[in-house]
């Protein structure tokens, strides 16, 4: 059931299946252990999903691998990169990139604008020819712009690449926020609750956009959703947090039938029932 | 209904094509040499008439405050960093521009008359020591900018402030100014704090600024920020305003970012300063340094609108002209502009043009269809 504790400690080459290799990473906000020794191996091309009651440490988890917080303990490798001690843009730029639990999308800025800013991460053109509107310039930001609205078509938002961000509606921006971290070009994609707030249509038609875009961009995916119904139909395996700490890891079918589980979620009498 | 946007997709979906480095020069130049021209023939065009003069410097100090209200609008309007400082820049601009020009017309040509016309040796000096006092401002924005990292919303705001007032009181502790008479004699006593006037003010500078070089930097200021508001950096600022925690996870590198907008606008303040300082009927005083003057262009930027450059133009050429026909009501000037505030607060909090320019803007009658919104998008509102 675990392979967690194998996590690759030598360079792997570019064959190792693993592609996000996390051991034993945990943060304390004094004394309460809000993630305790959290490990998971992602593979390439991997759609992996993390659940857990409320307060479980699933965002606090998100937040330790993309450098919001500096993990205290254990390591994070990605493709063999050490992302320990990164902060968060660094981490972005190496290839992690997220969304939000709560929409967290700029007002203030369009729906292109939303997703140029993410496209815009490796842009290497500084001040002086941004002030002077090079041709290299130019093209950089054509580049961007074009990928990013190429991204739009994803979800069909093309035709309102101008209209501020939050004049979408809800679904749209939740799609918008997928987008934006698609920009990114990210080699590992967390999703924090992708279908919250979600009609069952729509969740369904997500299932399904989360799928091609694993395969499209050719990405490893780890999401949190509270959607039991989504997760067991989209992850091959899934980790389950509770208080902290990670007490089951498997496929869809060993995890439903998991009495730890089952106690975590329902409380301890209902898993002996 | 939408009105096409020059920035669309549509327009541009290959790459530019080839225009070698003379085109490419023409096509980030043209705004700049418009600029040029534009102040050229507001100079020249300009009537000679006594009753002129006046008008002149009203619109000399509508361009300096331009150029301070658009340059401060960068920090506080896209990056959304409450600075309240912002006249220390001017200062440290001033007083930089005034020592070289100063103390260098008194070298070169032993006197502090002017030298020269709009384009004569003097001028050319006055416009080195406009650029030397940009350059010592934007390191003190770089300064000013470090807390930035650290301190939000209203600390920040005390840092800045706090930054404005110390070296007011700094620049009042400087000896007096050194009459070329004195010049010969002076030891370092005399240059250790540097003469620059004390509590008096930088009295005596030449008087350099004129309608020609002001609306120059007019016009590079807002070349500047045109092209800074669309373009990656300027994407990046708003971000940063918008949501700090977000454009970090979007790969905006948050700490260079503010810096970044600290500096660029603390080149133009000092930029400003030196106009502001060589300007005739103007005395450079300490208390320009301090908090009362920043509040001026904070009102303007406030007024204008976060990020809208064409609305803080009009905001700032409003709040330098509406005081002058105002002459007789000027120790009430505060209490209207407190008014003025609380108004906008009350009744339109992002500005008069919000984030939008002026030529976004059409009456709400105007167009057709209302926005259709979403049923969870008006929960969501609601909640």
């Amino acid at each position: 059931m675990t392979n967690v504790s194998t996590a690759n400690r030598t360079a792997p080459n570019q064959a190792s299946p693993t592609l996000l290799a996390v051991e034993g990473i945990g943060i304390r906000f004094g004394g309460l252990k809000a993630v305790d020794g959290f490990s998971i191996n992602l593979p390439r091309r991997g759609l992996y999903g993390l659940i857990g009651p409320n307060g479980a440490g699933k965002t606090t988890v998100f937040n330790l691998l993309t450098g919001v917080y500096q993990t205290q303990a254990g390591r994070i490798f990605l493709d063999s990169r050490n992302l320990v001690g990164l902060k968060a843009h660094q981490v972005v730029a190496a290839g992690i990139a997220r969304t939000f639990q709560n929409i967290r999308l700029f007002p203030g800025l369009n729906v292109l604008d939303n997703v140029q800013l993410a496209g815009q991460l490796h842009a290497r053109e500084g001040l002086a020819s941004t002030l002077l509107r090079t041709r290299r310039y130019a093209h950089e930001e054509s580049e961007i712009r074009r990928k990013a609205f190429e991204l739009l078509g994803l979800f069909g938002l093309q035709e309102r690449c101008l209209e501020p961000a939050t004049s979408l509606s809800y679904g749209h921006q939740r799609h918008l926020e997928i987008v934006r971290a698609l920009a990114a070009n990210p080699k590992v994609l967390l999703l924090d609750e992708p279908a919250a707030g979600l009609n069952s249509q729509e969740k369904l038609e997500l299932a399904k956009s989360i799928r091609h875009i694993r395969d499209t961009f050719d990405l490893a995916i780890l999401l949190i959703e509270h959607d039991m119904g989504l997760v067991m139909d989209i992850c091959e395996q899934i980790t389950v947090l509770d208080h902290g700490e990670v007490i089951a890891h498997g496929t869809p079918h060993e995890i439903q039938n998991d009495p730890k589980v089952i106690a975590a979620y329902l409380g301890a009498d209902a898993a002996t029932v | 209904m939408r009105k096409p946007n020059p920035d669309t997709p549509f327009d541009s979906p290959t790459p530019p094509r080839e225009r070698g480095l003379l085109g490419t020069l023409a096509n980030s130049a043209w705004p700049i040499l418009l600029g040029i021209a534009l102040a050229a023939a507001l100079h020249y065009f300009w009537p000679l008439g006594p009753g002129w003069l006046y008008y002149k410097k009203v619109v000399l100090d509508v361009g300096i405050a331009i150029i301070l209200a658009v340059s401060l609008n960068i920090v506080n309007g896209m990056t959304g960093q409450f600075s309240l400082g912002h006249a220390a820049f001017l200062a440290i601009g001033g007083y930089t521009s005034g020592i070289v020009t100063y103390y260098g017309s008194i070298l070169l040509w032993k006197s502090t008359d002017l030298h020269g016309g709009v384009l004569g040796p003097g001028a050319w000096l006055f416009v080195f020591a406009c650029l030397l006092g940009a350059l010592v401002a934007t390191a003190a924005g770089y300064v000013v900018g470090l807390p930035s990292l650290r301190l939000r919303g209203d600390y920040l705001a005390i840092v800045t402030l706090g930054f404005g007032e110390i070296l007011r009181v700094v620049l009042q502790q400087t000896n007096p100014i050194l009459s070329p008479d004195q010049l010969d004699s002076s030891s370092l006593k005399n240059w250790l704090p540097p003469p620059v006037g004390g509590a008096v003010g930088f009295n005596g500078l030449p008087t350099y600024t004129t309608l020609f070089w002001v609306y120059v930097f007019v016009a590079l200021m807002l070349v500047v920020a045109f092209r800074l508001k669309r373009s990656s950096l300027g994407r990046a600022m708003i971000s940063v305003r918008e949501d700090e925690f977000a454009a970090q996870a979007m790969g905006v590198h948050v700490a260079r970012v503010k810096v970044m907008a600290f500096m660029i606008a603390a080149f133009f303040a000092g930029l400003a300063g030196g106009l502001f300082a060589h300007e005739s009927g103007l005395i450079l005083r300490p208390l320009d340094a301090g908090f009362l003057r920043s509040l001026d262009y904070v009102i303007m930027t406030v007024l204008g609108g976060r990020g809208s450059i064409s609305g803080v133009v009009l905001a700032a050429t409003l709040l330098t002209v509406l005081p002058e026909y105002l002459r007789d009501f000027d120790q009430y000037r505060l209490i209207v502009y407190s008014l003025l505030l609380i108004g906008m607060m009350l009744l339109r909090p992002q500005g008069l043009f919000g984030i939008h320019e002026i030529w976004d803007w059409r009456p709400r009658w105007f167009t057709r269809k209302p926005q259709t919104r979403s049923p969870s998008n008006e929960k969501r509102g609601a909640a």
